[in-house]
C-alpha cells in the first residue's frame, strides 16, 4: 500500500468551553481510499475533519501530509490538498454569484485568472450546474446549493475530499446524483472521506469505515467487519445495513446457506438468490 | 446602499406553508422590497453591462440632475432612466413603479411643507379654511414644490437604474476599484451575504414560535420577540464562526478576493452616454 498520504498521530482537541471533542485519534489515510466516517451525533466527526484540514489547531498530536509534518508555516499546503464540503452549504457559500463562489478557493490559491475561470467551468460542468453560473446562490434551493458547495471543492483540485454529511436534506434524486459524482470522483482516484448516518450507503460505497464514539475512534476496518461486530454497533449506536439484516433473516429461516458471504449490493444479492 | 436596505416585512414566511410550489416565485418577491431589488438586479437584461460604466453613469446623472436644478433636465432624466431600466433592462412597469413609489411618502412629506403654509388670516393666492386656521399657497410655491419633486424623482430614478441592474457584489467591487477602504468593502460583501442567512433563520424561528402559539396575545408576542432577537444574536455569532471556518478551509488568508467576469464597455455605450450627458447640458442651457 505504500506510505499514507495523511498520517494523524495522537490528536487531541477540546473546544473553548472545555468539551473534549477528540481524544487520542490515530489514523492513516492512503491514496485512493474510500472511507466512511460514522458515529452518533456529537461523536466528533466534524471536529475531526476540521482538524484534519488545519482549520482547527489540535491541542496535542501531529498531522503529516505526504511525509511532511504540518506546522503553522505549511498549514496552507494542508488546506490546499484537503478540501471539505461542509455539512451546511449555507455556512460555506460566501460569494454572491455561483461563479464567484466556485472561484473563491482557486482565487485564494493565487492562480492566474484564466486558470481560475477554466477550473470554475470544469467544476460547474462536473456538477451539471453550468447554467447557474451567473445566478446568486442565495436564491437556489437546498439541493442546488449543495451542488455548488461540492463544485467549490472540485475546483480546488485537492487530493483528498472530505464530505461532511453530504446526503442530509437531499431528495432521493439528488442523493443518487451525489452518489454518481462520488463514483466519478472515485474512478479518478480521489481519496474521499465521508461522514454519514446512512449505514446502507456506508455498506454499499465504502472500502473502509472509521467509527467514532465520544471523541475516540473505536473501530477502523472494512464495513463488513464493523457491521458484524455486535459490540461496536452497540457502542456507537449503529444499526446494521438492511442487506445484512435480510441475509441473516434468510439464513435464520434456512432459506439461504450460511456462508457469511454478505452481498454488498442489491445486484449481488439478486445473483446470489438466482444461483439457488 | 439601497440594495441592502431591508424593510421589516419578511414575516410572510408563513405563506410558504401553503405548499403550492408554483407560487413560490411570486411569494419570493414579497420578502421585503430590499431583497426584491436585489432579485431584479440579477434578472436585469443590462446586468452584463460593465458595472463601472453603470455606476458612473448613474452617479453622473444623479449629480447633474441635482446641480443643474432644472425641471426639464429632471424630466429628461426620469424618462431616460426609466427607458434604461424598463425597455433595456426588461423590468416590468408595475415593478418599476412600485419600487419608485417606496419613498413617495417621504418625498410628499418633505416637499409639501415647501408648497403650503399656515396662517390665521385668509392670505395668499389660494387658501383653504380649516376650522381655526387657513392653509394657503401660491402658484409660484406650488411650482417650486412640483419642480423639487421632479428633481428628487430624477435622482431616485438614476439610483434605481444602477441598483436594479447591478448586483451588490459588482457595485462593491467598483467601490473597491475607486479605493474605498478595504475594510469597508469586505464588510459590505459579508453583510450582504449574511443578511439572507439571518432572514432565513429569523423566518424559521418565527414560524416555529408561531406554531407553538408564541404570538397568541400581545404580551406573549413581546416576550417571544425578545427571545427571538437574543437568539438571533447568538445564532449569528455561531454562524459567523462556522462561516470563518469554511472560508479558512478554502485557503482564505485575510484577503477577500472574488472572481469577476470582465465586462467590457463598448464604444457605442460610451458614445451614447456622452450624447445623453451633453443633451442634458444643452437642455439646461436652453431652458435656463
Ligand atoms: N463550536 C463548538 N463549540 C463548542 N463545542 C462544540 C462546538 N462544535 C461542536 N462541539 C461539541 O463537540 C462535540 C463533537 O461535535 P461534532 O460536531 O464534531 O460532532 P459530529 O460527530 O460531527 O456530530 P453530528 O453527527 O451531529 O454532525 C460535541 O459534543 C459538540 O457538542
Ligand atoms: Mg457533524
Amino acid at each position: 500500500m505504500g506510505e499514507p498520504i495523511l498520517k494523524i498521530r495522537d490528536l487531541h482537541y477540546a473546544y473553548g468551553n472545555g468539551t473534549p471533542a477528540l481524544n487520542r485519534i490515530d489514523a492513516d489515510i492512503y491514496e485512493g481510499e474510500k472511507i466512511a466516517v460514522i458515529g452518533s451525533n456529537g461523536a466528533g466527526k466534524s471536529t475531526f475533519f476540521l482538524n484534519a484540514n488545519g482549520v482547527l489547531t489540535p491541542d496535542r498530536g501531529e498531522i503529516s501530509y505526504r511525509g511532511t509534518i504540518i506546522n503553522k508555516k505549511n498549514l496552507k499546503e494542508l488546506r490546499k490538498n484537503i478540501g471539505i464540503v461542509f455539512q451546511d452549504a449555507d455556512n460555506q457559500i460566501i460569494a454572491s454569484t455561483v461563479m464567484a463562489e466556485v472561484g473563491f478557493g482557486p482565487m485564494n490559491l493565487k492562480l492566474p485568472k484564466e486558470e481560475v475561470l477554466r477550473r470554475v467551468e470544469e467544476a460547474l460542468t462536473y456538477m451539471n450546474i453550468l447554467d447557474y453560473k451567473d445566478r446568486p446562490p442565495h436564491y437556489l434551493s437546498g439541493g442546488e446549493k449543495k451542488r455548488v458547495s461540492i463544485a467549490d471543492i472540485i475546483a480546488m483540485k485537492s487530493e483528498i475530499i472530505i464530505f461532511d454529511e453530504p446526503t442530509a436534506g437531499l431528495d432521493p434524486l439528488n442523493t443518487q446524483m451525489l452518489e454518481e459524482v462520488l463514483d466519478k470522483l472515485g474512478s479518478e482516484g480521489k481519496t474521499m472521506l465521508i461522514s454519514t448516518h446512512d449505514v446502507d450507503f456506508v455498506y454499499r460505497w465504502a472500502e473502509r469505515a472509521i467509527v467514532f464514539s465520544q471523541g475516540k475512534i473505536i473501530a477502523d476496518g472494512t464495513p463488513l467487519k464493523i457491521f458484524q461486530s455486535e459490540e461496536i454497533l452497540k457502542k456507537a449506536n449503529l444499526k446494521r445495513p438492511t442487506l445484512m439484516e435480510v441475509y441473516d433473516l434468510l439464513v435464520e429461516k434456512h432459506l439461504l446457506e450460511d456462508t457469511k458471504a454478505y452481498p454488498t449490493s442489491t445486484q449481488a444479492f439478486k445473483e446470489m438468490l438466482g444461483n439457488m | 446602499m439601497s440594495t441592502i436596505a431591508l424593510k421589516g416585512e419578511h414575516w410572510d414566511g408563513h405563506t410558504h406553508g401553503d405548499g403550492i410550489n408554483h407560487r413560490h416565485h411570486k411569494i419570493r418577491h414579497k420578502h421585503g422590497e430590499g431583497s426584491s431589488i436585489d432579485f431584479y438586479a440579477y434578472a436585469s437584461n443590462i446586468r452584463d453591462w460593465n458595472p463601472a460604466f453603470k455606476v458612473s453613469l448613474s452617479m453622473l446623472t444623479l449629480v447633474l440632475s441635482i446641480v443643474l436644478n432644472n425641471p426639464y433636465v429632471s424630466l429628461a432624466v426620469i424618462v431616460a432612466m426609466g427607458y434604461l431600466t424598463i425597455i433595456e433592462g426588461g423590468l416590468s412597469i408595475q415593478a418599476y413603479l412600485s419600487i419608485l413609489m417606496i419613498p413617495i411618502s417621504f418625498i410628499l412629506l418633505g416637499t409639501i411643507t415647501i408648497g403650503i403654509d399656515f396662517s390665521t388670516q385668509p392670505i395668499g393666492q389660494y387658501n383653504l379654511h380649516l376650522g381655526f386656521f387657513y392653509v394657503f399657497t401660491s402658484l409660484a410655491k406650488l411650482k417650486i414644490m412640483f419642480f423639487l419633486m421632479l428633481k428628487v424623482f430624477a435622482a431616485i430614478s438614476a439610483m434605481e437604474m444602477m441598483s436594479l441592474s447591478t448586483p451588490s457584489s459588482e457595485i462593491i467591487s467598483v467601490m473597491q476599484r475607486v479605493h474605498v477602504p478595504k475594510l469597508f468593502t469586505e464588510l459590505m460583501n459579508l453583510i450582504y451575504r449574511y443578511i439572507f442567512i439571518l432572514i432565513d433563520v429569523n423566518i424559521k424561528m418565527r414560524n416555529s414560535a408561531n406554531s407553538r402559539l408564541g404570538f397568541c396575545d400581545i404580551k406573549t408576542s413581546w416576550y417571544t420577540f425578545g427571545k427571538i432577537a437574543s437568539n438571533l444574536l447568538i445564532v449569528s455569532f455561531k454562524k459567523a464562526n462556522a462561516y470563518y471556518d469554511a472560508m479558512e478551509a478554502r485557503c482564505y488568508d485575510g484577503d477577500l478576493i472574488f472572481l469577476e467576469e470582465d465586462k467590457k464597455v463598448t464604444t457605442l455605450q460610451i458614445a451614447k452616454a456622452a450624447v445623453f450627458v451633453s443633451f442634458l447640458m444643452l437642455l439646461w442651457g436652453f431652458t435656463r
